[in-house]
């Protein structure tokens, strides 16, 4: 399992979710990769990320299994977490 | 979109057509030849004349003119008015004696009152005898503003007497300053410099650099509020410009809930626009990077102009419903700056948490993005209350409830 998050530098919303995604990053296992909307740019449009940002992207076998789109609280994060992990 | 600008369009302008206005204001101006107030008075009067297509003044000289003193004693009399002296303005039945301090003021208010309430030429009743003393008593400006100003006057422990008007004004910077601090458009710049300055290992120049942004952004926002105070000052007096502002605030304060209930589920950034984005990036990387401090200082002192300028467009609903409520109650040019300091540091003290918090932890703290809802959501509530004031109420706005 993959969960990828993308965020930038300039969104309150991102470094509002950082404890959330570290949260989630403490309680359960899996391969946690960070992007940076400006300086992993071209990572990033590959991912077609849309116009809000954070995005928590979760991956098996190089199969998006869904998306998170903006300010998420821990529980809506693990409660997708959990789903794509059915 | 379009359909609802045509909706607000066409459902609100008719509004405008109500605020009713009075035909012709005479303001009667006693004065002596040769006394300073009352040219100073005179100069007033010529300036407020442009300002009120309806105002005739009639200028009496009574040092030299025995005609035209007896005049004044036989309305003075009428009047009931004790105290000698000039200069002397009536506007209805309404005695302004002397002219001073909050003197110009007064007799703005005096000529925007009877542009809405009953107004009778009192002096030329009262000079051809025709006048009635009884009659016009309920109307008259001056028993208003008395009963008005001991209304407006509050003993509080500690503090004495408080002015509840200007208590009204320092809560709507304050409120209003606050909420407009929340609006979005320039955060995304200040994160990024905070986090540029933060990677620099000069703490010095981290501070300097991250206040000069700030203060530059106060001083500038600031220009902007008293330039537009100065207009509003000029176009708050003719009535229909004043409700074309009225318009503007309903529409943007509709505009406003229209984008809460619209964004009501998202959450998050929206994405700047990558164009600007790099370009503001760029500037803020070559400016903190350079080896001048000078240079350095200039650079973001640059950036801080430019980018208030361009964002203002963003957020100019809210400076400039306040800005209208400062001219319409006529505050002096101390008070027009005292007000917007007020605003500014409201308007600022979210950004000043951000900066401080990141220079003492080295850790940048963002805002989450629900209070730029509630911003958008208030300052609506806001922007419409007032329009709909500024329409039907504007005494109100001038914190003259009756």
């Amino acid at each position: 399992m993959k969960v990828i998050k993308i965020s930038a530098i300039w969104c309150g919303a991102c470094l509002i979710t950082n404890k959330v995604w570290k949260q989630l990053k403490d309680k359960y296992s899996f391969d946690a990769i960070e992007l940076d909307y400006d300086m992993d740019e071209d990572e990033v449009q590959k991912y077609s990320p849309g116009e809000i940002l954070p995005v928590f992207l979760f991956y098996s076998d190089n199969r998006e299994l869904g998306r998170l789109v903006g300010e998420v609280s821990f529980d809506e994060l693990e409660k997708k977490y959990l789903e794509v992990n059915e | 979109m379009k359909k609802f600008l045509l909706f607000l369009f066409i459902f609100l302008f008719p509004l405008m057509a109500f605020a009713k206005e009075n035909d012709k204001i005479t303001l009667y101006f006693f004065h002596g030849d040769g006394c300073p107030h009352c040219a100073d008075e005179k100069k007033f009067l010529n300036k407020i004349k442009k300002d009120y297509s309806n105002l005739r003044i009639i200028k009496y000289e009574v040092w030299y003119n025995d005609k035209n003193a007896e005049m004044l004693e036989k309305v003075k009399k009428e009047l009931d008015v004790k105290g000698a002296g000039v200069p002397v303005t009536i506007i209805a039945d309404s005695v302004i004696l002397g002219y001073g301090n909050g003197t110009g003021e007064k007799i703005r208010r005096a000529v925007e009152y009877y542009q809405k309430e009953e107004y009778r030429d009192v002096v030329s009743e009262i000079l051809s005898g025709t006048y009635k003393k009884d009659e016009f008593k309920e109307s008259s400006f001056s028993k208003k503003e008395e009963k008005s100003d001991r209304e407006m006057t509050m003993k509080l422990p500690l503090f004495g007497n408080v002015n509840l008007k200007k208590v009204s004004l320092v809560t709507a910077a304050v409120v209003i300053g606050f909420i407009d601090g929340f609006n979005p458009c320039a955060m995304w710049i200040l994160l990024f410099l905070i986090s540029i300055l933060i990677g620099m290992k000069n703490r010095k120049r981290m501070w300097i650099l991250g206040l000069a942004f700030l203060l530059t952004s106060a001083f500038v926002y600031m220009l902007i509020m008293l330039s537009w105070v100065q207009v509003a000052v000029k176009i708050t007096t003719i009535i229909w410009l004043r409700n074309f502002i009225a318009f503007i605030a309903l529409l943007g304060g509709m505009f406003n809930l229209y984008q809460f209930v619209k964004t009501k589920d998202d959450s998050g950034c929206q994405i700047v626009d990558e164009k600007k984005r790099k370009k503001v990036f760029k500037k803020i990387r070559k400016f903190t990077g350079e080896k001048s401090f000078f240079l350095a200082l200039l650079g973001v002192i640059g950036l801080a102009v430019s980018v208030n300028l361009v964002e203002l467009a963003c957020s100019a609903g809210l400076p400039l419903v306040f800005t209208e409520l400062l001219a319409l109650n006529y505050v002096n040019s101390a008070s027009k700056i005292f007000y917007t300091l007020i605003y500014i540091f409201f308007f600022l003290i979210d950004d000043l948490v951000i900066f401080f918090l990141a220079m003492f932890t080295m850790k940048v703290t963002g805002i989450s993005s629900k209070y730029n809802k509630y911003s958008h959501f208030l300052g609506g509530i806001i922007m419409v209350l007032i329009g709909i004031l500024l329409l039907f109420k504007p005494e109100w706005l001038m914190f003259q409830f009756r």
